[in-house]
C-alpha cells in the first residue's frame, strides 16, 4: 500500500455518506453521483445566459418539466464539469425537438436510450472523444454528458426502471450515450453543416436509439460491396416493429474513405444502401411480419384480425419490401479511429426522412 | 472553498394537489350509455366490445359508443375526453399492454373520473406497476384499475372471452355495481 505525498486530504466517510443518501433517495442510475450544493450549482448556471426557471423539456402526461436549474443539478450529479453545461443544454433542446420522447418512448417496453451526437469546435474545447473507442468508456465529457440526460430522465421525469420505465430489456447505451463526430477524418461535411449550421458552430443532435450493430468489412475497397454489406444489417427483420426502419450509420473513417475515394457523396451512400435494404415478401411472411396493423401500423402476420396490406404490397413490385421508407431514413456520421474497416449501424426510433433533431450549442462565450 | 451546504433535490417534484375523488357511482347499469375508449392496441377493440356485450346482456346496460385514441402512448386529447364525458354515463378503456400505454390508460381513467364519469381502465397484469406509478404522478395514488392476465395482443376470440369472464367481477366492483 502506498500513499502519494501530494494527494489531497478528504473525509471519505462524509463523501460516502452523501453518496449513500442519494442512493437511498433513489436519485441515481445505480452508479454513485457527485454531491451537489447551491454553490456548485451556481458554477453551472454561470455558464449560460438562460433563466434557471426556463423549461427545457416537458412531458405533460407525466406532469413533469425539466428546467435549466434541474438540468444543471443533474448534470453536476452525473459528473459533468461546469464548462460542459452549454452542451447539456443543447442536448435538451435537441431532445425537445424529438417526436418520441415527449410521447412516452422512455416508458416503453422497446427500451430505448437517448443518443447524443456532438459536432463543431466544442468537441475539442471540452475533450469529447470522436476517435478510437468512441462508443466506449474513458472520456469524461462523453461519459457524463450522456449520463446527465439519463439521470434527469430518472430524477426529474420519474422514469425509474420497474416503475414508469417498463423497458423489457433496455439497451446497453442506457447509462450514457454521447459521441462526437470525427469531422477531421470524414470525406464529407459534418452532420450539422449538412443540416444548415456553419462549420464554426457547435451543435448536438439527439436520437432515440435501440440496437448498435457492428459492420466488420476489413478487406473490401469496393463501395458497392460495402453498401451491400451494410444494407444486409439494416434490413434485418428483427428490427421491424414499424412498417419500416430507420438508422444512424456511424462509419469508421476507413469505411467513409472507401466511399469518399470512389466519389460517393453522402446521398450516394444513402441511395446505395436504401436500394439493397429490401426483404422479399416471403422473408417477411416467414417471420410473421408481412402485413401491418390497421390501427398502429406495426408489422404483424397477414391473417391477424388487425392486419392490412403494407405500402409495398400496393406498389409495382409487391414482393420487394424496402426496409427504409426513403434514403433519408438513414443518417450518416463518421466516428472512430482510422485503423480498421469497422462501422456501426445504430437503429433509431423516430425520424424517417425528416431533418434530425439538431440544436446549436449556445453561450460558449459566457 | 465553500463550507458545508445542504444537498440539493434533483427531482423538482412539486406535490401536485392530490385529487383522489372518484365520480359518483350509479345504482345500477340499466339503460346507461357505455363509452369504450380503444387505445388502438391489438385486440383492444374486441376486448372492449365483449365487455360492453356482457354489461348489456347481464345488467341491462344501454348502447355502447366506441372512441379511438389518436396515439396509445399518451392520454386521450382533451376534446375527446370532453366528448366522452358528455355522451356517456360510464367508460371502459383498454388495453394498457405496453410501457407507455399502460400508464396512459390509467391516466385516461383518472382524467375521466375527474370529469365525473365512472371509468374502468384495463391494463395487462405485466404493467401493474407502471399503472400505479402513473396514478402517483397524476396525484391519485390509490386509483383502482383492472389487471387482465398478460398477454392480450396474441389471443383469439375464445381466449379473449375467457379473459373478459375473468375480469368482469373487477369491472363491476370498480363501477360500484353488485355482481
Amino acid at each position: 500500500m502506498s500513499t502519494l505525498i501530494d494527494a489531497p486530504m478528504a473525509d471519505a466517510a462524509e463523501i460516502r455518506s452523501a453518496m449513500e443518501y442519494y442512493a437511498r433517495q433513489e436519485w441515481t442510475d445505480g452508479l454513485p453521483v457527485v454531491p451537489v450544493t447551491e454553490s456548485y450549482l451556481e458554477e453551472f448556471l454561470a455558464r449560460t445566459r438562460r433563466d434557471p426557471d426556463e423549461v427545457l423539456f416537458a412531458v405533460p402526461h407525466l406532469n413533469r418539466r425539466c428546467t435549466v436549474r434541474l438540468a444543471a443539478i443533474n448534470a453536476a450529479m452525473a459528473g459533468c464539469l461546469p464548462e460542459y453545461f452549454p452542451v447539456v443544454l443543447a442536448a435538451w433542446d435537441a431532445v425537445a425537438k424529438e417526436p418520441y420522447p415527449r410521447k412516452g418512448i422512455w416508458q416503453s417496453t422497446t427500451g430505448t436510450a437517448p443518443l447524443l451526437l456532438v459536432n463543431g469546435p466544442v468537441r475539442e474545447r471540452i475533450g469529447l472523444n470522436s476517435k478510437g473507442n468512441v462508443f466506449g468508456s474513458g472520456f469524461r465529457a462523453n461519459a457524463t454528458i450522456g449520463r446527465a440526460i439519463r439521470l434527469t430522465a430518472i430524477n426529474v421525469f420519474g422514469l425509474h426502471p420497474h416503475k414508469l420505465d417498463q423497458a423489457t430489456q433496455g439497451t446497453l447505451g442506457k447509462y450514457s450515450a454521447c459521441i462526437a463526430e470525427n469531422e477531421e477524418e470524414s470525406p464529407w461535411e459534418p452532420l450539422h453543416v449538412e443540416h444548415g449550421l456553419g462549420p464554426a458552430d457547435s451543435a448536438v443532435t439527439a436520437m432515440v436509439i435501440r440496437s448498435c450493430l457492428h459492420i466488420e468489412a476489413r478487406h473490401t475497397s469496393v463501395p458497392e460491396q460495402l453498401a451491400l454489406d451494410i444494407a444486409g444489417t439494416i434490413r434485418r427483420t428483427g428490427a421491424l416493429i414499424h412498417e419500416t426502419s430507420s438508422a444512424l450509420l456511424v462509419l469508421g473513417p476507413e469505411h467513409a474513405r472507401v466511399f469518399g475515394d470512389a466519389g460517393w457523396s453522402k446521398d450516394d451512400v444513402r441511395r446505395g444502401i436504401y436500394e439493397h435494404a429490401v426483404n422479399t415478401r416471403a422473408e417477411l411472411a416467414a417471420v410473421g411480419k408481412d402485413a401491418i396493423s390497421r390501427h398502429s401500423r406495426w408489422r404483424l402476420p397477414n391473417g391477424h384480425p388487425d392486419a392490412m396490406p403494407d405500402r409495398a404490397s400496393q406498389g409495382e413490385n409487391p414482393d420487394r419490401v424496402p426496409a427504409l421508407v426513403s434514403p433519408d431514413a438513414l443518417q450518416l456520421a463518421v466516428a472512430g479511429a482510422n485503423n480498421a474497416g469497422v462501422s456501426t449501424v445504430i437503429e433509431t426510433f423516430g425520424v424517417r426522412g425528416d431533418t434530425p433533431s439538431i440544436a446549436p450549442v449556445r453561450d460558449l462565450d459566457v | 472553498m465553500t463550507g458545508r451546504e445542504r444537498l440539493l433535490d434533483p427531482t423538482g417534484f412539486d406535490e401536485k394537489a392530490a385529487d383522489d375523488t372518484l365520480a359518483p357511482r350509479p345504482a345500477g347499469l340499466r339503460g346507461l350509455t357505455i363509452g369504450l375508449l380503444d387505445n388502438t392496441k391489438p385486440n383492444a377493440e374486441v376486448l372492449l366490445t365483449e365487455i360492453a356485450g356482457e354489461l348489456q346482456r347481464r345488467y341491462g346496460a344501454g348502447k355502447s359508443l366506441m372512441y379511438t385514441k389518436g396515439y396509445f402512448g399518451t392520454p386521450a386529447e382533451e376534446d375527446m375526453l370532453k366528448r366522452i364525458a358528455k355522451e356517456c354515463d360510464l367508460v371502459v378503456t383498454a388495453v394498457g399492454d405496453c410501457g407507455s400505454c399502460s400508464a396512459a390508460t390509467v391516466a385516461d381513467g383518472i382524467l375521466l373520473e375527474r370529469a365525473g364519469i365512472p371509468t374502468v381502465s384495463i391494463v395487462s397484469d405485466s404493467f401493474l406497476v407502471s399503472g400505479r406509478a402513473m396514478a402517483e404522478v397524476q396525484g391519485f395514488p390509490g386509483f383502482e384499475f383492472v389487471a387482465v392476465r398478460h398477454p392480450v395482443a396474441s389471443l383469439d376470440a375464445e381466449q379473449l372471452r375467457e379473459r373478459v369472464r375473468d375480469v368482469l367481477p373487477d369491472v363491476l366492483r370498480i363501477l360500484g355495481v353488485e355482481s
